[in-house]
């Protein structure tokens, strides 16, 4: 953390205030490195899609925020997102891992895999964020709201926010699916006051790169479902809904009774 | 009728908007980002009956608000474009300009404009299906030589006024002009002796009784707690539970029909939906949020027996029993002249002007 040159020792002090902004980018941005963060859907270690086959995917959105990078020293180092006008905001990206086609019926043909971003140069042994919007943008109007906030598919009107994860499989006639989102929530559209379930799940691994892959571990959320009874489940994230308990569980959320735990849905792949 | 023209506070300045409001109701309290106007409400008509606001081109909000049955379906549950079958019923759209909250158990919808976007575009269930579409409807709005110009005329002082959040607004503003006060009940109010019948007459007495209680949760002039209006600092929202179900001796309502239990998660909200307005209730059959009770007769027996039993399948229990239950709902014995006399006082409010006036008809239709 001491590389970085004192800023006041090579600013002219006659430079006017617009040039000195843009020398402090650059000073910046040659201190700062490039994160590429791909995500990846995956079964049991192996890559899963939307076209048949014995484990299909039929939906995979989800939004991630709060990025950061944490170093050797256990300093944390956000992660800066490159806008882009479609999939990220400096803080709010959506990962989009269907391709609208196969099972995936209510999809869309464009993907986004890969988030671009930018960080400390530092030596990093962990990389954290929250897969959720956070609660100021959750719950502002999204008529108005910028990319990727603007999406549709991922708004969540019956219960004011995001839906903060769209995830589903097939498997055969049998499949299960979960949209999660805050729900518990108190006051009125535009004037949510607090959530009693913010359902935003904190994400910590171990990396030393950033360029890690990352995979979503489709069988280890839904690890709780048969698959094989022919009766699918869903979650909308309903305090009533049985099936979500499980997958609450396994996103290490707590629901009813249930205390948080350490979620393994998501992992760094080799 | 007469037809005030009122004067509302809008947006920091008066706007006038003609409501088809008597002085001895109250007006609508309006959102401030979207005052009426004749324009607007007329941009929306058009809007509420066209299926081209729907995925296939198969329904418009319209399809299951309709205007004969009081803006709702006759169903007991709603159904979708693409044929998926919604939870509940679909709601009576009429004097809903005064309701504090919308939907059948949302404590989060306050105005319209965001109710309005839960049909619209959402996905689970799917009932019009324009989720991802929207730019389809904003290109609707810009292009069709109709529509343009009504855009201009309700949004003039909007740069591009083509915008599925304009058409969103034009929309309540429609089903908010829906105003319902010319029933003989209203008439009978108003000094005509001669509107109701003398079974009505009694039939109101019972229904404004203790021995009833029907009227602490359909109070008012709109037979509905959940009441908010212009005249008012005071927002009433109601919500309860009326022993439609007991699962299990637990309380416990079918899992997707939980009521506010869905949004707050606290049991105490199990079951609780909100009180819908019984005006025009004749005409809106079937009866509660699912549909689960058939005609207004059933409905007077439920609330006689203080909640449902029912004795076989998976929804098996006793409603009367159920821990969550309202205090109101205590049940009463009629005898069989004095129910006749409270279906005939529900009758009372029946309007056929709201029903059958062309300010709220299908401008489709030839």
């Amino acid at each position: 953390m001491t590389k970085r040159p004192t800023r006041s020792a090579k600013r002219p002090s006659s430079l006017v205030l617009y040039a000195g902004i843009l020398f402090l980018t650059v000073a910046c941005s040659a201190e700062r490195e490039t994160v590429r963060l791909q995500f990846g859907a995956v079964w049991q270690g192996a890559t899963i899609d939307c076209n048949d086959g014995d484990i299909s995917l039929t939906d995979l959105r989800f939004f991630v925020s709060d990025l950061a990078l944490v170093d050797k020293l256990g300093e944390l180092h956000p992660i800066a997102l490159l806008e882009d006008d479609r999939w990220q905001q400096s803080n709010i990206a959506l990962v989009d891992l269907e391709d609208g086609q196969g099972r995936c019926l209510n999809g869309t043909s464009d993907r986004h895999a890969t988030l671009n971003g930018t960080a400390d140069r530092a030596d990093f042994v962990e990389l954290r964020f929250s897969v959720g919007v956070p609660f100021a943008s959750n719950h502002a109007n999204p008529l108005r709201a910028s990319a990727p906030l603007d999406d549709a598919a991922m708004h969540w009107h019956w219960r004011s926010g995001y839906k903060f994860l769209r995830a589903g499989v097939s498997a055969g006639d049998d499949s299960t699916w979960i949209h999660l989102g805050s729900t518990g929530c108190a006051g009125t559209v535009q004037n949510i006051e607090s959530c009693r379930s913010p359902n935003r799940v904190k994400v910590s691994l171990p990396v030393v790169s950033t360029t890690s892959r990352i995979g979503v571990d489709l069988s280890v959320l839904f690890s709780g479902v048969d698959l094989a009874n022919g009766e699918p489940s869903d979650c909308s994230s309903g305090p009533a809904e049985t099936d979500c308990a499980p997958m609450f569980e396994a996103l290490g959320l707590p629901f009813g009774e249930h205390a948080a735990l350490d979620s393994s849905v998501f992992t760094v792949l080799p | 009728m007469a037809l005030a023209s009122a004067v509302v506070y809008e947006m920091g300045r008066q706007s006038t908007f003609d409501w088809p409001i008597a002085d001895d109701y109250p007006l609508p309290l309006v959102p401030k980002g979207n005052p009426m106007s004749n324009a607007k409400v007329e941009l929306g008509r058009w809007l509420f009956h066209d299926v081209r606001l729907s995925r296939n081109q198969t329904v418009a909000c319209a399809t299951c608000h309709i205007q004969q049955l009081a803006f709702t379906d006759g169903k007991p549950r709603a159904v979708g474009a693409t044929g998926e079958l919604h939870p509940r019923g679909s709601m009576s759209l009429v004097n809903v300009a005064y309701a504090s909250r919308l939907n059948w158990a949302n404590s989060l919808l306050a105005h319209i404009e965001d109710q309005a976007l839960i049909p619209l575009l959402g996905d689970n269930p799917v009932e019009m299906g324009m989720g991802g579409r929207e730019v389809e409807i904003a290109e609707l709005l810009a292009t069709e030589p109709g529509y343009r110009r009504l855009t201009q005329l309700a949004f003039p002082n909007d740069k591009d006024p083509f915008s599925v959040l304009n058409a969103v607004r034009a929309i309540s503003a429609f089903v908010r002009s829906i105003i319902s006060f010319e029933a003989p009940y209203d008439h009978y109010l108003a000094g005509d002796v001669d509107a109701i019948s003398d079974s009505a007459v009694r039939g109101m007495e019972l229904f404004f009784s203790e021995r009833l209680e029907c009227f602490h949760c359909h109070g008012g002039f709109n037979f509905t707690d959940s009441t908010t209006h212009a005249s008012t600092s005071v927002e009433r929202v109601g919500f309860h539970n009326n022993g439609l179900y007991n699962l299990g001796h637990s309380g416990a309502y079918p899992p997707d029909n939980t009521g506010l239990y869905d949004m707050s998660g606290d049991l105490r909200d199990m079951g609780r939906f909100k009180a819908p307005t019984l005006r025009n209730i004749a005409l809106t059959a079937p009866y509660m949020h699912d549909g689960s009770i058939g005609t207004l007769g059933d409905v007077v027996d439920h609330y006689a027996r203080g909640g449902r039993l029912i004795e076989n399948g998976e929804y098996a229990g006793d409603g009367r029993l159920s821990p969550y239950k309202s205090e109101f709902v205590v049940g009463f014995e009629l005898s069989d002249q004095e129910r006749t006399d409270l279906l005939a006082f529900l009758d009372s409010l029946t309007d056929q002007s709201v029903i059958t006036n062309e300010r709220w008809s299908n401008p489709f239709r030839p």
